[in-house]
Formats: C-alpha cells, structure tokens, sequence
C-alpha cells in the first residue's frame, strides 16, 4: 500500500532533461528520505510530486487526504505576522473562523512558539524561528503528507538539529508520512524511515536502504555509525556528495 | 500562550490610534521643511521687492481673501475634482495593463519603448492635442493627466509584479490556491514596494499637469485662475494660487495615499531599527 507513486516520472528545463524515468514509493506512515548530489533534480521532482510543476512525463498517483509542504526557504509573507502566516493556510483549507485561533495556538505548542512569537512580523524572527513558523503553519493543516524541500539547508548545524528533533517529535510520531528532500546523508539518516538515492544526473532512483529502527529511538552514534558504514562501504552513496557546478548552474 | 496574538476590537483599535496619532507626530519634519521653505521665499522676497516675489505672509493674506470667496471655492473645487478623477482613471488604468505586463514578461518588453515613446512626447504636446480632441473641457484635462502619469504607474505595477518573490508563489499554490487566489493575496501585495512612490509621484504630475492644462486650454479652474491673474500681473494671487494648488495636493497626498500605504506597509515599520522610527 502506497500514499504517495511516482512512476516513470521525467521532466526537461528549455529542452535539457533534468529527470528521466523516475520510480518512486511511500508507504503510509513513512518518512523517504531522497538523496543526491546537488543538481541531480531532487527539488524538481519533489516539486512534481507536490503538484506544484507539471511533469513531461510519467504518472503520480497521490492516496492522501491533505498535502502540506516545508520549503528550504520558509516562505513567510512579510506583511502578515507568525500567526497570519499560518491563518492564511487555514483560511485556504476552509478551516472556520472560530476553529483558526485554537488550530495557530496548538500548531505553535507543537512547535514551541510563545503568543508574542505569534504577533511579530517575519522580519522580526530569526532563522530558526522562521523555519518553527513554516513548520507550525505546515502542521496546522493536519496534513497526512508532508513534503520537506531541503528544509534546514541554510541554516547552523546546532539549529539544523534542533528543527530535524522537531519534525521527528511531530511529523514521525505524528505518524505522518512525507518525502524530505536533502543532499545530507545523516540529516536523512536521522529522519527518515528509508533513504533512495537519486542518480547524479537524475536517471531514475539508484537504489535505496531501510534503516532499522524507528527514528526517535535511534541515537546520535547509532546514526554516525551509519552514515560511516555507508559513505565508507556502500557504493549506493559513492557519489552523493558529487558536485558539477555547471550542472547546479 | 504569554500574550494573545489576535487583539481585541478595542485593542485594535487603540493601536490604529496609536499609529495614526504617530503618523501626525511624525509631520514635525515635514512642517521644518516648509518653515526653511517660507525662509527662503521671504530672503527671496527682500532682495527682488513685492513686485517680483510678494511676501509669505502677504500671500497667505491673499489666500484669506480668497477663502472668503465662494467663486474661489468653486474654482478650486474644479481643479481638485478633475486632478483625482484623473489619477483615478490613471491608477486603474497603469494598474491594470502594469499588472498584466508584469505576468508576461514578454509584453513588458513590448511595452518598454512604447514608455519611452510615452514619457519623451512632452505634456504640452498631450495639451495642443487634447484641446483639438475634446475642446476646453473635464475630458482633455482627465486624458493629459491619464497619458504623462501612466507610464510612472505601468512601471510601478509592471516591475512590482516582475520582482516578486516567486517562493510565496509556490508556498500558496502548494497549499492549495489557485492562479485567482495566488494573485490576489500574494501577488498583488507584493507591487506595494514600487507601485507607492509611483502613486505618490503620479499624484504630483496630475495637479501640475491639471493645472497646465487649465491654463493652457482655457478650461477654468486654478489654471484659469492663474491665466488672470499673469493678465492683471497681480503676483500676489498668482502665488497665492500656486499655494492652493500645492495645499490641495498635499490633503490628498495626506488623506488618501499615505493613509493607505500606512496600513497596508506597517509591517515595514517594524523592520526599521529604533530611531528611524520616530
């Protein structure tokens, strides 16, 4: 049983193929992680599969109720508050009136947002705090779904730790399922339930590996020895850290 | 929660008051700015005489007499009515074909030298022609100011648009909003930046070019106004006009553009860093 399929999905910029022939499952429950070198297409197929770029080809087939997406940038209108970025995806999600005020305070709990947090201007938070509000407003929609475009990327490594602490108390406890895109192999090791491997030119899905254990149970040097064994010993992730900046260009 | 992020109608309230009785604070500068202004007229009155530049004072006293005239009022009147309901026109117009330009960039490159084209045929050429057009009436003022202040607007509209942050885009399409949804609560917000100082700058070009071409078309209203006054080579109600002119455009600067681009830019406010603020 799958939430979400990609099946044989290929996509070309100004006539230059970027994605060819790609395959791709998530089970319900699941966190996928989709690794790659930067470049390969990773955000372009998540991009696809989210509806929001219309494929050359292939065929995705969507089984959830709600989708909600986390971008690498956190998106938030300038001229609404904390909480006005998150009322205007309620507001979008037909979410009544009386229900979006309680909807913003439990999201901003879940996320650990205060009520002054909430009424200040996106100029006025930090980075990480930005990132907290894109991730409430994700959650507030109740979403099945959740797709993460290389969400932490620009930010320091302590606060990367702490968002990827929190999309695992709330997105992998909430047994949500999802599709997090990122080129950081422990990152992915951290989150997710299973990793895939984009080819470096976005030929299809190299292959993949299931982690053991569930995510919140794994500690940090479980995860380290993993990412050791598998940048040291699997071929898979041989090239996942190459890079061809005229191809990123 | 340590403080409810959604007001109360009266604190609400009191936080628009709050910003309104700040904006009028804040007219402590510009009212300096026009104190240096008198100050140089009156150096400029004391080294030329009354003949050729009357006092402040005097023309103040001038304007006095003419507030006492109901003709003025009705002349004034005139003008103010035809001023806005140009940049009114205008507005809608630049809006419109700026917007949609923006969306397409190849229209907008179309468009580019037809604003060059635009903004180098000099107003008064727009005058000669919109007097053979529609005569000495409300018509050829409306279309002079439509045709020098568009481009200003279209610009404005078009590179707001052009410029837009794309990543608000996708956020609200992968939400769930549609092209309609997307343009009227992300898209159109984000013209604010340019299309302000372009409003503020039409406003400006549409009581200068009402009043040239009242003048010069013999339609009445300040321009007339001031047409007699060079006749009876009476400087002091020739100022004087000046000044309401002036007077009249900065009520509606006041009122209705700063106003609005208040509300709708607070958030600015709170990006600025303190002192800036006051």
């Amino acid at each position: 049983m799958t939430v979400l399929a990609l099946n044989g999905i290929g996509h070309a910029y100004l006539g230059r193929s970027v994605l060819d022939d790609v395959d791709l499952r998530v089970a319900p429950g699941e966190i996928v992680a989709l690794v790659g070198p930067s470049g390969c297409g990773k955000s372009t197929l998540v991009h696809i599969a989210a509806g929001l770029i219309e494929p050359r080809a292939g065929r995705i087939e969507r089984d959830y109720l709600r989708h909600a997406m986390i971008f690498q940038d956190p998106c938030l209108m300038p001229w609404a508050t904390a909480a006005g970025n998150i009322e205007y995806v309620l507001k979008l999600a037909r979410v009544p009136r009386r229900q979006r005020t309680r909807r913003i305070s439990e999201v901003a709990a879940q996320v650990a947002l205060d009520g002054q947090d909430l009424a200040k201007y996106p100029v006025e938070l930090s980075g990480g705090m930005k990132q907290r509000v894109a991730i409430a407003r994700s959650l507030a929609v109740r979403p099945d779904f959740i797709y993460f475009d290389e969400p932490f990327t620009a930010l320091d490594v302590a606060l990367r730790r702490r968002m990827q602490d929190l999309v695992i108390s709330t997105c992998v406890c909430g047994r949500l399922s999802g599709l997090f895109i990122t080129h950081d192999l422990h990152e992915a090791a951290r989150i997710a339930h299973r990793i895939a491997v984009l080819d470096t030119r976005g030929h299809g899905i190299l292959g993949e590996r299931r982690l053991t254990d569930e995510p919140q149970s794994r500690d940090d040097a479980a995860v380290f020895r993993w990412v050791q064994s598998a940048l040291a010993d699997d071929p898979l992730f041989r090239h996942i850290h190459d890079v061809d900046e005229r191809q990123v260009a | 929660m340590d403080e409810p992020f959604h007001l109360s109608l009266t604190a609400s309230l009191a936080k628009r008051t709050g910003r309104v009785l700040h904006f009028v604070w804040s007219g402590w500068a510009g009212l300096a700015a026009l104190c240096l202004l008198a100050a140089a007229w009156q150096a400029g009155h004391e080294a030329y005489g009354p003949f050729i530049l009357t006092s402040p004072l005097e023309t103040l006293r001038e304007i006095r007499t003419l507030a006492a005239d109901p003709d003025a009022w009705s002349i004034a009147t005139m003008t103010l009515q035809r001023a806005v309901t140009g940049f009114a026109l205008m507005t809608a117009v630049g809006v419109v074909l700026g917007v949609t330009a923006g969306y397409s960039s190849a229209t907008l490159r179309i468009a580019a030298p037809l604003i060059t084209v635009l903004l180098g045929v000099p107003p008064i050429a727009w005058i000669v022609l919109s007097m053979i057009w529609f005569g000495p009436s409300d018509a050829t003022v409306r279309t002079v100011i439509l045709v020098t202040a568009l481009p200003v607007v279209f610009l404005g509209a078009a590179h707001g648009i052009a410029t837009r942050d794309r990543g608000l885009d996708r956020m609200a399409q992968a939400f769930g909003a549609g092209a309609v949804r997307r343009f009227l609560t992300v898209g159109i917000r984000q013209t604010t930046t340019t299309l302000f100082p372009a409003l503020a700058l039409a406003l400006g070009t549409a009581f200068k070019v009402a009043v040239m071409a009242e003048l010069l078309a013999n339609a009445g209203g300040i321009g007339g106004a001031l047409a007699d006054a060079r006749i009876n080579l009476d400087i002091a109600q020739a100022l004087a006009w000046v000044l309401i002119a002036v007077i009249l455009l900065l009520i509606v600067e006041y009122t209705l553009v700063h106003p609005v681009k208040g509300e709708i830019d607070r958030w600015r406010h709170a990006a600025q860093p303190w002192g800036v603020k006051r």
